[in-house]
Formats: structure tokens, C-alpha cells, sequence
């Protein structure tokens, strides 16, 4: 006996028909989300139970039309008003603005070009263009059009209805990881040089930032694309055969009236993409990249900004209101033992003790790695009134570390990093030891480090607990001298209680001109 | 089968087990260890750019032109 199986909306998701065909998810008229009921769900009692995603879940509250259908739109599977949450208010997927989001390829949430109109649509292609200009004429690379966009244009002759930005990508001639590294290295600069506001998310590709008439800005990424020992690898994550003849010399391609370079054979390069059923819409579509190649990419290009996504939730979303706004107990201890001399709060977060150590006129300087944070730390500088440096130090990249030790290494000043340790791998703890050994070489400044003290575990949060032997040896090996240590109940970042905190002064005495071998 | 011929294919079934658990171990480490190796051609590449960007007006003891190469450094990254 075979029993029909209905779809129904609830909190805790979509239940579904069992199936490998992808759905369409609209709420109240708009597209939101598109999944495949045997990838993202599970076998329950009357079919399939898909849950929602994470992002969407915060905006499924109050009562709205809810429709589900196949990719094409045709078959409609459910339509109907629900009631999510507690039900009251509109149900709708917006920003703050009011502009329609939904979630993209890789689970995020943002606004797609079915919810952006013709105007802003144009100004996205032409920026697009003008980015592929620069990359040529000033960054000496030449790119082509990837991604959705290619797809879409191949396929539908339009931007795809459910992307949300547009993709570059370059054929590096270099086959050495490093050399692909440095030559991305060389296009941030000349891009920035060129008024870009450029963000690195690995060693091969960064995100050109494209401000746009209605206030948001669109991301244009720039990937590389390589091949080493007769594998081809192009950014995000993909891998596998595809010769370079099948990328240049370019042809050209027309998206909406724009003309823009594209791989010599774009069916090729859209089948290593998508697979040999790239020309059947399938809006759910995820990528399934060889783990191989991925374990390839991450050693080679990534490890230098792991958490920064989860520390930018931190600081842009609700829970940021859980960090205290006055100085630490931390600060309070430190503060005595200053003297005169400016402070850098390393890893200063949303700068509550920056902020304090120089509203007593103190020269102060905060740096973290997460823009979210130095967002944060600015507009508070800004509304107290107070002369606080903010700036971005990368601990995991040397560049960034060497950067500010040169700086640092000019005038004598304290360092102060409270629970930054548990926020550091292996890597980003040794670059610590260097700035400080570069930052405190003038002399007459200390280091000040408040951390969580144990073995991490997984009950720990973005900061985990450090040994303290790791700390300590890791303060010698380079030449630092622990002049206090102690250690006892203290605080965690939100102030709440914890049962083993330390606290640990040290020094890089100048007359210690090699640091020790470690054996 | 005796149970002395039990008692010796349960030794050699522990045994091989063992074994499978060392190699499986040692594949681990090793692939841990291939990792660590790949992170060194982003080490490379930064060391290559600091000292590509900055060591020859460093050179060339010109303090001003050092100042302004640090300041576009770093405001370059």
C-alpha cells in the first residue's frame, strides 16, 4: 500500500516527499531558500524532514504564504498562509532595509539579483567590467568571467535568478603555491592602489568590494586558478582535469549588454564545474569538490583568518551586547604597573579597556584581526572622544606581525592582550612572542597577558583554555623573561566567573640578544 | 580445533589488529605532517614580499623613503 505524502511547514522545517530532486522554497512571494530532500534532510514518519537553515531561522517569525515547488516552478507542491514562531507580525526574509534576502550556494544568506533591479543590476556588471580592466592594465592579470555568472549567461543568456555577486578568475602561469600566493599578493596592492577596498580570504583569492547606488556593497571575487602537477585548481575549492586550452585564449561573452572575457570553451569549464548536467537548472545545486584537492588548497593558501566569520557573528549580531562596556579587572590590575608609556591592546575586541586606558590621556593603540571588532572599537573611540589607534594586525599572517613589530619596534610602550592566547593556533601564538620580542626591543615596556588556563576541551568557546607551560616556554624560547605569574579565579570576555585564569607579566630584556634554541 | 588452536588464532587476529591500528596511526601523523609542510609556501611567499617591498630602500638607508614604504606596506596587506 502506498501512502501519499503531503508537504507541511512547521518550525522545525519543511516535511517533504523523499527524493533526490531539488525544491523551491518561496516565502510571502519571494525565493528563499532551494534544497534536495535526500542531501539536506532526514527520514521521518510521513516522509522527509528537511530543517531549516541556521540563517533563515531568525526571520521565520509571523504569519505569511509559504509556497514549495519543483526547480521549474511548475509542479506546486504546497501553498499556503502559515503561522511560524509566535506567529504574529509578517512573515518575510528582509534586512534591516527591507530588501528580499535568500539563502545562496554556500548557506548564506544575502540578496539575489531576482531582488535587485535593472539599475542596480547594471551597475554590478559594469563594476564588474571595470574590476577585469584593472586586473589587466594594473594588476598584470588577465580574468574571466566564472561561476554563476557564466553559467547564466551560457545557459539563459541572463544573470542567474538566485545568484547574488558576481565571480572573477584568473589562469596564473605560476605553478608553485607560494609563487600563486605572492602574485595574489601583488594584485591586493595594485587593486587598493586603484581606490579597491580589497579583503583577503586566502592566500588565492580576495573579495573587491563594489559599493552600489542603494547602500549595499557587492562582492566581486577574484579567485586564482593554477594547475600543479597536471591538476587544475581554481578557487573556491574546485579540482580536478581541465587543460589550459580550455581557458585561453578567451572568447567573449554578452550578459545583459555587457561584453566580458570568458573561458575559450565556457561548456568545458561550466561541466568542471557543475558536472555534465549543468545545463538542467537545479537551484539547490552544491559542490562536490575532492577532498584531496581540498586538503591541497587549505594547507597551501589557508589558516590565517579560521574564526574571523564566527568573531564578525560576534560583533554584528545580539551577542556582543553580553561584553561588559567598562574597563575589565584585568585592565584594573594592569594599570598601576604602566607608568607613562602608551599601550597596545593586542586582540582589544570591542576596545572597552583601550578605551579606558586612555581616557586618562594615555597614547593608545587597538588592534584585532576582525573587522567586525575594529568596527566596533572605532564608533566607540569615536563617541568617547578619546585618541585611540585602530588598526588591523593579523597574527596567523607574518606580513601583517612584521608590519607592526618594524612600527612598534621605534619607541618604547606596554603590550596588553587579554584572553587573545585562547583565540591563537600554534602558528598565530609564535607570531605573538615575535611582535613582542620586535615591539618591546626599545625597552621599558612589559607584555601583559590575562588568559584561561587548562587543557582546551570541547566545552570551549572562540577562546579555549592554553596550558600555561605553553605560554611560558613559548615567552623564553624567545627571549622573554616571566617576571609575574599567577594565577587563580578570575573572569572569561563577558566577565562571567572562571575558576583558573592567569595573569602574566614579562619582559624582552635587551641584553638577551638571541633567543634560546628550543631543543 | 583445540583450544590451544583458538587460543593462537585469537593471539594472531589481537596481533594484526594491533598492527592496523599502528598503521593507521602513523598514516595520521604522516598526513599531519604533509599538512604542515604545504603551510610553508605561504611563509614563503610572505617572507619573499616583505623583503621584496621593503629591504631595498632599506638598502638604500634613505629614512624617509623607508617611512613611506612602511606606511604603504602596511596599509597594502
Amino acid at each position: 500500500m502506498s501512502v501519499a505524502v503531503s508537504v507541511a511547514v512547521s518550525d522545525d522545517g519543511l516535511l517533504v516527499p523523499p527524493g533526490d530532486a531539488p525544491l523551491v522554497v518561496e516565502i510571502d512571494g519571494h525565493y528563499a531558500w532551494s534544497l534536495t530532500p535526500a542531501r539536506d534532510g532526514r527520514p521521518v514518519a510521513g516522509g522527509v524532514l528537511v530543517p531549516w537553515p541556521g540563517v533563515l531561522r531568525p526571520h521565520l517569525r509571523g504569519r505569511g504564504r509559504v509556497r514549495v515547488t519543483d526547480a521549474a516552478g511548475v509542479a506546486v507542491l504546497y501553498d499556503d498562509e502559515v503561522g511560524l514562531g509566535s506567529g504574529e507580525g509578517t512573515l518575510a526574509v528582509v534586512d534591516a532595509a527591507g530588501h528580499r534576502l535568500s539563502v545562496d550556494k554556500v548557506g548564506h544568506l544575502a540578496r539575489s539579483f531576482a531582488a535587485t533591479d535593472e539599475g542596480v543590476r547594471d551597475e554590478i556588471l559594469a563594476g564588474t567590467g571595470r574590476a577585469i580592466d584593472d586586473l589587466r592594465e594594473h594588476a598584470g592579470v588577465a580574468a574571466y568571467l566564472n561561476y554563476g555568472a557564466l553559467l547564466g549567461a551560457v545557459r539563459e543568456g541572463r544573470m542567474l535568478a538566485h545568484d547574488s555577486d558576481t565571480d572573477l578568475c584568473y589562469l596564473s602561469e605560476h605553478t608553485s603555491p607560494a609563487d600563486i600566493v605572492l602574485e595574489s599578493y601583488r594584485i591586493t596592492r595594485a587593486m587598493r592602489a586603484r581606490g579597491w577596498r580589497v579583503l583577503r580570504m586566502s592566500g588565492g583569492d580576495v573579495k573587491l568590494l563594489l559599493p552600489l547606488s542603494d547602500g549595499r556593497a557587492c562582492h566581486i571575487d577574484v579567485f586564482s586558478a593554477f594547475h600543479v602537477d597536471g591538476t587544475f585548481y581554481q578557487l573556491g575549492n574546485r579540482s580536478g582535469r581541465l587543460p589550459r586550452e580550455a581557458i585561453v585564449p578567451f572568447s567573449t561573452i554578452t550578459l545583459h549588454g555587457h561584453e566580458f572575457p570568458a573561458p575559450r570553451d565556457p561548456e568545458a569549464m561550466l561541466a568542471f564545474l557543475y558536472g555534465p548536467h549543468w545545463r538542467t537548472p537545479d537551484p539547490s545545486f552544491r559542490y562536490a569538490d575532492p577532498p584531496a584537492g581540498v586538503r591541497r588548497l587549505d594547507g597551501w593558501l589557508r589558516g590565517f583568518r579560521t574564526e574571523m566569520g564566527r568573531w564578525t557573528e560576534l560583533h554584528d549580531g545580539p551577542r556582543r551586547a553580553a561584553v561588559p562596556r567598562g574597563p575589565s579587572s584585568f585592565a584594573q590590575w594592569v594599570e598601576p604597573q604602566l607608568g607613562s608609556l602608551p599601550v597596545v591592546d593586542i586582540g582589544t575586541g570591542t576596545g572597552r579597556d583601550a578605551i579606558w586606558f586612555a581616557s586618562s590621556g594615555r597614547p593608545v593603540t587597538a588592534l584585532d584581526y576582525s573587522r567586525g571588532a575594529l568596527g566596533v572599537a572605532r564608533r566607540r573611540v569615536r563617541r568617547h572622544g578619546v585618541a585611540v589607534e585602530v588598526d588591523q594586525l593579523i597574527l596567523g599572517e607574518l606580513r601583517s606581525t612584521l608590519a607592526h613589530g618594524t612600527r612598534l619596534a621605534r619607541a618604547p610602550h606596554h603590550l596588553y592582550a587579554r584572553h587573545l592566547v585562547g583565540c591563537l593556533d600554534p602558528a598565530a601564538l609564535d607570531q605573538l612572542w615575535l611582535l613582542a620580542r620586535m615591539a618591546l626591543r626599545p625597552g621599558g615596556g612589559r607584555l601583559f597577558l590575562e588568559l584561561a588556563v587548562g587543557l582546551p576541551g570541547p566545552g570551549d568557546g572562540l577562546v579555549r583554555r592554553t596550558p600555561v607551560e605553553v605560554v611560558r616556554r613559548g615567552i623564553e624560547a624567545s627571549g622573554g623573561v616571566v617576571e609575574r605569574l599567577t594565577t587563580g579565579p578570575g573572569e572569561d570576555m563577558f566577565d562571567l566567573p572562571d575558576p583558573a585564569v592567569c595573569r602574566i607579566r614579562a619582559a624582552w630584556p635587551a641584553a638577551a640578544p638571541h633567543p634560546k634554541e628550543t631543543s | 580445533m583445540t583450544t590451544t588452536d583458538l587460543a593462537q588464532r585469537a593471539r594472531r587476529a589481537h596481533r594484526r589488529l594491533r598492527e592496523h591500528a599502528g598503521l593507521r596511526e602513523r598514516v595520521r601523523v604522516l598526513e599531519a605532517e604533509v599538512q604542515e609542510n604545504r603551510q610553508l609556501n605561504r611563509r614563503i611567499a610572505e617572507l619573499t614580499d616583505v623583503v621584496a617591498e621593503l629591504l631595498i630602500p632599506l638598502e638604500a638607508r634613505d629614512q624617509d623613503r623607508v617611512d613611506e614604504v612602511l606606511a604603504s606596506f602596511r596599509t597594502g596587506l
